[in-house]
C-alpha cells in the first residue's frame, strides 16, 4: 500500500518536473529570442550608420542630383527661351521633386530609422547604382544572383579544410611530437597571410608564367553550353582561388585542432580508458571526439554561415562573381542598400544559429542544461 | 635482487602467498630532446626499481612529487614501455604480451585514479562508465553485464543502484564520484589494484570512508593493493609494507609499523618528522622538511642521489658509489651507506 502511494507520488513528481522543464525551455527560448534580437537591431542600426557615413552618402546623393538636374536643364534645347533665372528656378522645382521622391528631404535620422525597420522586415528595395545581370535594380536579386558562385567556391574549399584538418589533427595528436607534428607546427605562422596574398603568387606562377591555369573569373568567355562541359570549365576556374582560401589557413586550423585535441587526451579517463585496454581507434571516438563534440559542431555552425559573406578581397583578386565582390563593389559606389541587405541577412543567420547551438549543447553535453541558471 | 624474494619467506605469514607481481631493475626514461630534434639526454623517471608483491598484500610507494611514482605505476599499468628491466605478472612479463593476453592483462590489474571527477568522463552515466570495461574484456550477455554493475555498485555501497546508474558523473558527490571510480576497477574482478594517492582530493570526513572501503574490498577478494601516496599518515590504514622512492628509485622497503617506529633511511627520517597524525596537537609544532630541492631527474646526482641533501653524508662514500641495498633488520632494507 505504501508503495502504491509512493510510486503515485513519483508519478506526479515526473509530470509536475516534465511541466517545469517545459516552461523554463519556453521563458528560456522566449529570454534568449529578445535578447539577440536586440543584438541584432543594434548591429544592424550600426552598420546603417557606418555605411552611409554618418548621413554624409546622403549629402552626396544631393549633390549628385543637384549637378545632374542642372546640367540637364541648361543644356536641354527645350529651354532654350528660358533666361538665368527661370531655368534655376525650373532646376530647384525639379531637383526639390526628385529629393522628395527618393526621400532626401527628410533628415537623415528619421530616415535611419525606416531603412532599419525596412531592413529588419527583409524588405531591402532598391539598390542606388547596381543593378542585377538581368537589369532588376531589386537588391534581393542582386544578392541572391551571386549567391550560387560564393557557395560553390567557398564551400567547396571550406567544408575541404574543416574536415581535412579535423581528421589530420586527430592523427597529429596521437603523434605528439613526431616529425609531422613539428612540420605543422612549423608551417602555422604562414596562416598569417590571407588568402589573397596566396592568390597573387598563384596566379602569378600558374597563370602568367607556367599558363596552365585561367588567371581569374568563374567561366571561359563564352561560356560552354554542354553541362557536363560547363562543370569541367568552372571546377579549372576554381582550382587557384580554392587552393588559396585551403593554403592561407590549412596550417593553423590544423595546429588549432591538433592542440584542442591534445588537450582531450590527457585527461584522466583518457588514460583510464587506455589502462582498461580500449583500442586507440576506440579511445579517439569515444574519449576524445564525443566531449569536444560541441566545439567541433559550434565551429562547423559558423563555417556554414560565414559562406554568406564570401570573401571581399579574394573574390576580387580572382574576380570571382560572388557575394564578397558584390559588396566590394557596393561599398565603391555608396550603394548602402546592398551593404545594409548582406549586412542583416548575416546578422539573422548568426542569431539563429547561436540560438540553435544553445540546444545542441545541452543535447550533447548532459553537463548544460537549458536555462538552469535562471 | 633475490634479496627480496628471500625476505618475503622469511615472513611466517607471507610464506604460503604466491608472488603475484615482480619488478625487476625497472629503467623508464624519456629523451629529451632540443629544438625537437637533438638529442639531450633522459629524464631518469624510474631508475632500477625492484620488487615482489605478494597475492593479497598492500604495499605504500611513498615519495615527493617528482620521484617517479606516478612513472612506475604507468609502467605496471601497461601505460609505458619501459626502457629496460621487466615487469613480471604471474611470472610473465607483461610488456611480451600478445593483444589478447594484454586485454586480459588490463581486466587483471583494476586503477583508482587520484582525482575521481577528472577520472570519469563527463558524458557518460555510470551505467555505460561501469559497463565499458566489461565490454572490452568480453562480457556478451547483457543482463550478465547489467547484474554485475548491479553488484560491484552494491560493494561499493552505491545503493540503492536506482539512484545512481543513470546519473551523470558531475551529479555525485565527490566520495560517489570515488565509489564510481572503485566500482569501476573492480568491475572485472582484479588481482592487482593500483591506487594513485586515490583520497588526497577527498573531504577529510570522506577520507577515511573511502580507505575503510579499500580496505574491506582488498580483504574480501585477497586483492594485491600498490597504494601510492605521499602522505605517511594515510598509509598504515591498510598498507602491510611501505616503500620510500626518491629521485626514481626504492630506498627503503620495510613493513608499515617497523618503518614508522625505525626509520634507517635519512631521508626517510626527515619525511616522517615532516608528517602529522592527523590530531589537532600537531597543527602547531613545527615540521622539519629535508632541506633543498628533489634533484633533477636528467641529471642525477652521483653516488646516493640524496646526498646533497643528506645531513649524515659520508664524503667520499656516499657522492661516489651508489649505495646498494642492505638489510638492517627482518624484511626491512635501505639503501644508505650508513648500514654498510
Amino acid at each position: 500500500m505504501a508503495q502504491v502511494t509512493l510510486s503515485s507520488g513519483i508519478q506526479t513528481y515526473q509530470k509536475k518536473s516534465a511541466a517545469n522543464t517545459l516552461s523554463r525551455l519556453l521563458r528560456y527560448s522566449a529570454v534568449r529570442l529578445v535578447t539577440l534580437f536586440l543584438t541584432v537591431v543594434v548591429g544592424v542600426y550600426l552598420t546603417i550608420l557606418i555605411a552611409n557615413m554618418g548621413g554624409y552618402v546622403d549629402e552626396i546623393l544631393r549633390g549628385e542630383i543637384r549637378e545632374n538636374i542642372s546640367a540637364s536643364v541648361f543644356q536641354n534645347p527645350a529651354y532654350r527661351s528660358y533666361d538665368v533665372e527661370e531655368k534655376k528656378k525650373l532646376a530647384e522645382s525639379l531637383i526639390a521633386q526628385e529629393e522628395e521622391r527618393l526621400g532626401l528631404n527628410q533628415p537623415f535620422l528619421i530616415r535611419s530609422l525606416s531603412f532599419l525597420k525596412n531592413a529588419l522586415t527583409l524588405n531591402f528595395g532598391r539598390a542606388l547604382n547596381m543593378t542585377s545581370d538581368s537589369g532588376s535594380r531589386q537588391v534581393s536579386l542582386i544578392l541572391l544572383e551571386r549567391l550560387p558562385p560564393t557557395l560553390v567556391l567557398f564551400g567547396t574549399s571550406n567544408l575541404l579544410l574543416f574536415f581535412s584538418s579535423v581528421l589530420l589533427a586527430l592523427t597529429l595528436s596521437r603523434h605528439y611530437g613526431s616529425w609531422a607534428d613539428k612540420l605543422i607546427v612549423a608551417l602555422s605562422p604562414t596562416s598569417a597571410a590571407p588568402p589573397w596574398f596566396y592568390g597573387i603568387f598563384l596566379i602569378l606562377i600558374f597563370a602568367a608564367w607556367l599558363r596552365v591555369l585561367p588567371f581569374g573569373g568563374m567561366v571561359s568567355a563564352p561560356p560552354p553550353t554542354n553541362p557536363l562541359e560547363y562543370a569541367m570549365d568552372l571546377l579549372v576556374h576554381m582550382i587557384l582561388p580554392a587552393s588559396a582560401l585551403f593554403l592561407s589557413s590549412i596550417f593553423l586550423s590544423i595546429y588549432n585542432w591538433r592542440t584542442f585535441f591534445l588537450i582531450y587526451s590527457s585527461e584522466d579517463y583518457v588514460e583510464m580508458a587506455k589502462a582498461k585496454g580500449l583500442s586507440p581507434r576506440d579511445i579517439e571516438r569515444r574519449y576524445i571526439l564525443r566531449p569536444t563534440l560541441p566545439t567541433i559542431v559550434t565551429s562547423f555552425a559558423l563555417l556554414v554561415i560565414s559562406l554568406w559573406t564570401g570573401a571581399i578581397i579574394t573574390e576580387t583578386v580572382f574576380n570571382w562573381p560572388g557575394l564578397g565582390r558584390t559588396l566590394y563593389r557596393a561599398i565603391g559606389l555608396f550603394d548602402t542598400p546592398v551593404i545594409v541587405a548582406s549586412t542583416i541577412i548575416f546578422a539573422y543567420l548568426l542569431a539563429i544559429t547561436v540560438f540553435i547551438l544553445d540546444f545542441i549543447y545541452a543535447l550533447l553535453d548532459p553537463r548544460v542544461k537549458i536555462g538552469s541558471a535562471q | 635482487m633475490s634479496q627480496v624474494g628471500l625476505d618475503h619467506a622469511a615472513s611466517i605469514p607471507q610464506q604460503a602467498r604466491p608472488i603475484l607481481l615482480s619488478v625487476q631493475e625497472l629503467q623508464v626514461w624519456f629523451e629529451l630532446r632540443r629544438f625537437g630534434f637533438g638529442h639531450a639526454g633522459y629524464v631518469h623517471a624510474v631508475d632500477g626499481v625492484s620488487f615482489d608483491l605478494a597475492e593479497g598484500e598492500a604495499v605504500a610507494i611513498v615519495g615527493e612529487s617528482g620521484c617517479g611514482k606516478s612513472s612506475l605505476m604507468k609502467a605496471i599499468l601497461g601505460l609505458y614501455k619501459p626502457t629496460s628491466g621487466r615487469i613480471l605478472f604471474q611470472g610473465q612479463d607483461i610488456h611480451q604480451f600478445s593483444k589478447e593476453r594484454k586485454r586480459w592483462y588490463h581486466s587483471r590489474v583494476g586503477y583508482v585514479q587520484q582525482d575521481p571527477f577528472g577520472a570519469l568522463p563527463p558524458f557518460m552515466p555510470v551505467r555505460r562508465i561501469l559497463e565499458e570495461p566489461l565490454i572490452i574484456s568480453g562480457v556478451k550477455n547483457k543482463n550478465e553485464r547489467m547484474e554485475r554493475i548491479r553488484k560491484s555498485m552494491e560493494e561499493v555501497k552505491l545503493s540503492p543502484v536506482e539512484d545512481f546508474i543513470e546519473k551523470y558523473p558531475h551529479m555525485l558527490s565527490g566520495g560517489q564520484q570515488q565509489r564510481v571510480v572503485i566500482a569501476r576497477a573492480m568491475i572485472t574482478e582484479p588481482k592487482l589494484l593500483v591506487a594513485d594517492e586515490p583520497v588526497s582530493m577527498l573531504d577529510a570526513s570522506v577520507r577515511v570512508e573511502i580507505l575503510k572501503l579499500l580496505r574491506a574490498l582488498q580483504e574480501r577478494h585477497n586483492l594485491s593493493v600498490i597504494y601510492i601516496t605521499h602522505d605517511l599518515s594515510t598509509v598504515s590504514y591498510f598498507s602491510e609494507r611501505i616503500f620510500v622512492m626518491y629521485a626514481g628509485r626504492l630506498i627503503e622497503k620495510a613493513p608499515v609499523h617497523r618503518l614508522i617506529d625505525h626509520p634507517a633511511h635519512p631521508y626517510t627520517q626527515a619525511l616522517l618528522t615532516g608528517t602529522s597524525e592527523p590530531d589537532a596537537r600537531n597543527a602547531l609544532s613545527y615540521k622539519e622538511v629535508p632541506p633543498g630541492e628533489p634533484p633533477s631527474l636528467v641529471k642525477p646526482p652521483q653516488g646516493c642521489r640524496f646526498h646533497p641533501r643528506c645531513v649524515r653524508m659520508i664524503g667520499g662514500e656516499c657522492d661516489v658509489n651508489e649505495p646498494p641495498e642492505f638489510t638492517v633488520a627482518d624484511r626491512h632494507t635501505v639503501s644508505c651507506w650508513l648500514y654498510k
